[in-house]
């Protein structure tokens, strides 16, 4: 079976979303991050910037962002609820793996010259 | 005289009989209950994790002569089953559906509704609560190879799907007129698969099998994002053609995370019913093959035969007499099957948890 999350965090501490995966492996997405890499139809249209949905009331600005809840789709992917009213991100478990920003997962997928130390 | 025995050494002795398919002996698995030892009489129940398990009466007899070599003169051995729900995570729209398998192929006309029928059929005569549903929205005959055509109706505001030869079914050849085509984009598409499972009364069910149009389009995706399948089944005739299609269908479920419960080759071969002389008008063996490649489980084979379709045009599928060639093939693919699920079963993990 491919990798998948065992346990998802949504308030992982430090405004990241935390996942424990299936290998043991440990993933902590910084919300921001997360939320700028949302693979929706629109956020790619907007070529690069992520699409926000203005709430009822924008002149009172927007709420600092966070996950406010996440679904499971089907076996492979997980759809997260944002609080700037976006979600249409459905982030499949191995693109969200793929997006891992630890250190180990960094170097494993840069430059594949790169010795182990 | 043997010397008074416990009911540990009768479990001891029944930890030899091992679930060929779990590949655990029936202790460790849990399956032995209701333990009632005597003074020269030893009763238990065995319960398997379905009831259409291939190798039951093998493992009831095993049994038996375990507990008779310790001695014991009288060993009554009751089988009996509860299916085991093999999918992972929350299962909201449909909770009591323990199982749900897709029935799918790559391309059209393979006899994927026919074959989906008659696994419905096959594993309701063997003793599970089943229901059917048609996500054949351009072409549903689920109906017509049922015999069925009293409607549903609403009771409490939800969908009460009529019952032929146990099953519980839908289709979306109940809500059009005869002649009438479905001529819908995606939308349409996704909101009739939402409905077709949450708006419907299910109810208890071991296993949902599902009907998917051919083709790995809308329909499959809609079904593998609103609910997490227990498993795919793969339908295709012998010929390389056919199966390069379905590896496509194959790599379609890879891909979004549903287990390959297997492979059936249908139409595998003719069987003459004037000589008895077999042609593989098909091709034969070409759907073995690409389960051993694939790494995938092979169901079995089904024989073309003229009675097959006679049956499904009167509505009167044939899994319903296992005396017939096509009728066997049927009872043992659905038990080949449900042996698989419960397989599944036992590997899933607890599921996602998300806080």
């Amino acid at each position: 079976m491919p990798v998948a999350p065992k346990k998802i965090k949504l308030a992982a501490g430090d405004g990241t979303l935390a996942v424990e995966w299936s290998d043991g492996h440990l993933s902590a997405y910084p919300y921001r991050y997360l939320r700028d890499h949302c693979p929706c139809a629109t956020c790619g249209e907007s070529g690069g910037a992520p699409h926000t949905d203005p709430g009822p009331f924008p002149i009172l600005g927007q709420k600092p962002l966070r996950p406010e809840r996440a679904e499971l789709v089907g076996r492979y992917a997980l759809q997260i609820f944002w609080s700037d009213n976006h979600s249409s991100g459905i982030y499949g478990f191995d693109y969200l793996r793929e997006l891992c920003p630890c250190a180990e997962c960094r170097t494993r997928s840069s430059d594949p010259k790169v010795e182990s130390l | 005289m043997p010397n008074k025995i416990s009911a540990q050494d009768v479990l001891n002795a029944l930890r030899s009989v091992q679930d060929p398919d779990l590949r655990r002996d029936i202790v460790s698995l849990g399956f032995v209950k209701d333990l009632e030892v005597g003074d020269s009489r030893v009763v238990f129940t065995i319960q398997l994790t379905t009831p259409a398990c291939p190798v039951r009466d093998q493992m009831a007899a095993a049994a038996r002569q375990a507990v008779e070599a310790l001695g014991v003169r009288d060993v009554q051995v009751r089988m009996t089953s509860q299916v085991v729900s093999a999918s992972t995570g929350r299962n909201q729209l449909i909770p009591q559906v323990k199982n749900t398998v897709a029935v799918a192929s790559g391309k059209g006309g393979v006899g994927k509704s026919t074959v989906a029928a008659n696994l419905a059929i096959a594993l309701h005569r063997a003793g599970a609560k089943v229901g059917l549903m048609d996500t054949d929205v351009y072409g549903p005959s689920v109906p017509t190879l049922m015999g069925g055509s009293s409607p549903p109706h609403v009771v409490e505001g939800k969908l009460e799907p009529p019952v032929e030869y146990g099953i519980k079914i839908i289709s979306m050849a109940y809500f059009l007129p005869k002649d009438e085509a479905v001529i819908w984009r995606g939308p349409m598409l996704h909101k009739t698969i939402q409905q077709f499972l949450g708006e419907v009364r299910w109810g208890d069910l071991d296993y949902l099998i599902m009907d998917l149009p051919p083709g790995t389009g809308d329909i499959q995706l809609s079904l593998a994002q609103t609910i997490p399948l227990t498993g795919a089944v793969i339908v295709s005739t012998p010929q390389d053609l056919a199966l390069t299609v379905a590896s496509k269908a194959i790599a379609m479920f890879k891909k979004l995370n549903v287990p390959i419960l297997g492979l059936i080759e249908n139409m595998s071969y003719h069987v003459c019913s004037q000589c008895g002389h077999r042609e593989d008008i098909f091709g034969h063996g070409g759907a073995r093959e690409a389960a051993n490649r694939l790494a995938c489980p092979f169901l079995g084979e089904i024989p073309l035969d003229v009675n097959v379709r006679i049956q499904s045009d009167n509505g009167k599928p044939v899994a319903l007499d296992d005396a017939t060639l096509y009728g066997k093939a049927f009872q043992e693919i659905a038990g080949a099957l449900a042996a698989q699920i419960s397989i599944a079963g036992y590997r899933v993990d607890q599921g996602i948890s998300i806080e």
